[in-house]
């Protein structure tokens, strides 16, 4: 790689919005259209589709997603509150299609990493020069006895945005007053590390307004803590006096099974009979990872830090969810459509990097997670990563959580930061 | 001071190892800032910011004060931490190149109206339609989001919210609440743009 094409890169990239004007570096203009697919219409895959076709527009992306509609979960809980309407959560694949990126609906089913190439439920095989994999989360219903994928029907998960979340806000509409809210929480890692606890606030928050007042709200935990711990239980003693009790897995709290019919969630030792029950079952990267070999012993995909690119395939990139990164253990990439996003972005300049064949750019990965303990009360997470020597490095001088003896106006300020971030996110992913 | 001695050789040799700061590490970084401040810096949240086409020297301050607790944040302090006062510059340079976008956005006629009239409350330093400040300093505000300049007045007439521009602070408490909505539907109008300045209230 010469001096040369690599400063002709960084103009390219830098211009990426002028790039039809610009000039291509020679070893790019030599070579064929390579082909970028990326699998998976989320936050990370869009993102990733994008941003190739941002950075190099000559590069040809196929973006191939089983819905026409992507529902949003960042928000989600605030559906099932009434807060939100669901619509404000949708995103469609039409802008990607204008600019330029092949929107393919239907469903990879197999992927030849030696061939360069991936199957499709509709029967279409289609060739790359490098794949991003982003299918987001499988669930693995059989951990808890009693669960099932059509189960799910009746007693939601409301993990993946959608009917799932209308189901359960059905359900806590037609719930009595004094009725019990039970919230099975899978041993982690999960997606969206504070929603469940999230959606606890959200609910007892519905109940207050509702007058369900005598309503309870129970989370049955396979973990011992929490993200957000500390600002969840001031939000809830302040706003949810004794409506919110959470049961760690050290005391109990980890359930086992379930009985639809009664929902009732069994633990070791006890049973909770719910009014309306949720059940979120454990997760492991979606199975199209699996199938191909990228996932490790614990079902997620490992990765290179620099790049995104897959520890086991070379030109397979893993980005969202699906992956397993950061500063381990103890400082893991929170599985949030904002680490998604940073992810997707650097396997982006990685892959345009690559077939350009230059070096890739530095790798940035940062997080911003809010919740919603209520409408006008905001709390937040941020994470900062850097990479050295191909190692992932956790920036513990930034990052942490919104302190607890924040003003009052810091809640209020991010419940509206909230609101903002979703909207630049969906804009930025699917606009 | 020991801390901050220990931070920035941290800092320092984190720079070390990621090469430098070159164009090239600023364009990666600052696409991570397009998740919440949109695409290019132009904001598709109302309570967000947009950031592309404002002052160098505003952004870099701004920045280095949040990095520095001189400035209350809520969430960019955490970030910027995690950034060298190199990648922070090559940020505030890069996000003043870009050109600054009015943003679309929905507002009261009246609001924008009343507000033409009391402009002279805040054209000392951001000029009569909040697209020339009279410094580098100073922020523009033409079809900035209503909302966030909303906030941003609500910190600021707050004051237990720390804020290193005592001006600022003392002139938007000199506003009632009423005004304070004119102002922001005013500039967020982004009068420049419209053709309605000052001498449009005859």
């Amino acid at each position: 790689m010469s001096t040369i094409n690599r400063r002709n890169f960084v103009k390219l990239l830098a211009s990426a919005p002028l790039a039809s004007v610009l000039t291509v570096p020679t070893a790019a203009r030599a070579a064929d259209a390579k082909r970028v697919v990326v699998i998976g219409g989320g936050f990370g895959g869009a993102t990733a589709a994008k941003y190739v076709n941002r950075m190099d527009p000559k590069i040809k992306v196929t973006l191939i997603e089983a819905n026409k509609t992507y529902v949003s979960c960042p928000l989600s809980n605030e559906v099932i509150s009434g807060h939100r309407a669901i619509e404000t959560l949708h995103a469609g694949y039409d802008n990607l299609a204008k600019r330029g990126i092949e929107v393919v609906n239907d469903l990879v089913t197999e992927i030849d990493p030696a061939k360069k190439s991936v199957k499709t439920k509709g029967g279409k095989t289609i060739g790359y020069d490098a794949l991003v994999v982003s299918p987001g989360v499988d669930f693995n219903y059989g951990a808890i006895e009693g669960y099932s994928e059509a189960v799910a029907a009746e007693i939601p998960h409301a993990y993946k945005a959608g009917e799932q979340t209308l189901l359960l806000k059905k359900q806590l509409e037609a719930m009595p007053d004094g009725g019990l809210f039970v919230i099975a929480v899978p041993k982690g890692p999960f997606r969206c590390p504070p929603g469940p606890y999230e959606r606890a606030a959200q609910v007892a928050e519905y109940c207050k307004k509702h007058g369900k007042t005598k309503s309870k709200v129970l989370i049955l935990d396979a973990n011992d803590t929490f993200a957000k711990k500390g600002l969840f239980e001031q939000g809830w003693a302040a706003l949810y006096p004794g409506m919110i009790e959470w049961v760690p897995a050290s005391k109990d709290g980890k359930v086992v099974k379930i009985d639809p019919k009664t929902k009732t969630a069994f633990t070791e030792l006890g049973d909770h009979k719910a009014a309306v029950l949720n059940v979120i079952p454990p997760q492991v990267a979606g199975g199209i990872a699996k199938a191909a070999g990228l996932t490790n012993a614990a079902g997620w995909c490992e990765i290179q830090p620099s790049s995104m690119e897959s520890a086991v395939h070379k030109g397979i990139y893993v980005v969202g969810d699906s992956c397993v990164g950061g500063e381990l253990p103890t400082y893991p990439f929170p599985k949030s459509a904002h680490m998604a996003m940073t992810q997707a972005k650097v396997a982006a300049g990685a892959i345009v990097a690559s077939l350009n064949g230059v070096a890739a750019p530095v790798p940035y990965y940062a997080n911003t997670c809010y919740s919603l303990v209520a409408a006008d009360y905001g709390i937040s997470v941020v994470q900062v990563y850097r990479v050295e020597n191909n190692k992932f490095v956790y920036v513990k001088e930034a990052g942490g959580v919104s302190p607890t003896d924040a003003l009052p106006i810091q809640r209020k300020l991010e419940a509206e930061y909230a609101d903002g971030w979703f909207r630049n996110v969906m804009a930025d992913a699917f606009g | 001071m020991r801390t901050t001695l220990l931070l920035s050789l941290g800092a320092a040799g984190l720079l070390a190892a990621s090469g430098g700061v070159t164009a090239d590490n600023i364009r990666p970084l600052a696409e991570t800032c397009n998740n919440c401040h949109g695409v290019d810096g132009v904001s598709a949240g109302h309570s967000m910011p947009s950031i592309a086409g404002l002052p160098v020297k505003y952004l870099t301050e701004v920045m280095l004060e949040w990095k520095k607790g001189e400035r209350f944040s809520t969430t960019m302090a955490r970030l910027l931490k995690g950034y060298t006062d190199e990648e922070i510059t090559g940020l505030a340079k890069h996000y003043a190149a870009l050109p600054w976008k009015p943003v679309p956005q929905e507002l009261k006629a009246k609001w924008i109206k009343e507000g033409s009239f009391i402009v002279d409350r805040c054209s000392k330093c951001h000029g009569e339609t909040g697209a020339e400040p009279d410094d580098d300093e100073t922020p523009r505000l033409d079809g900035q989001w209503a909302r966030y300049m909303e906030l941003e007045l609500m910190k600021y007439r707050d004051k237990d919210v720390k804020l290193p521009h005592e001006k600022m602070r003392k002139t938007t408490m000199k506003l009632s609440e009423e005004e304070v909505g004119y102002m922001n539907h005013y500039f967020a109008s982004a009068p420049k743009a419209t053709g309605k300045k000052k001498d449009d209230k005859k």
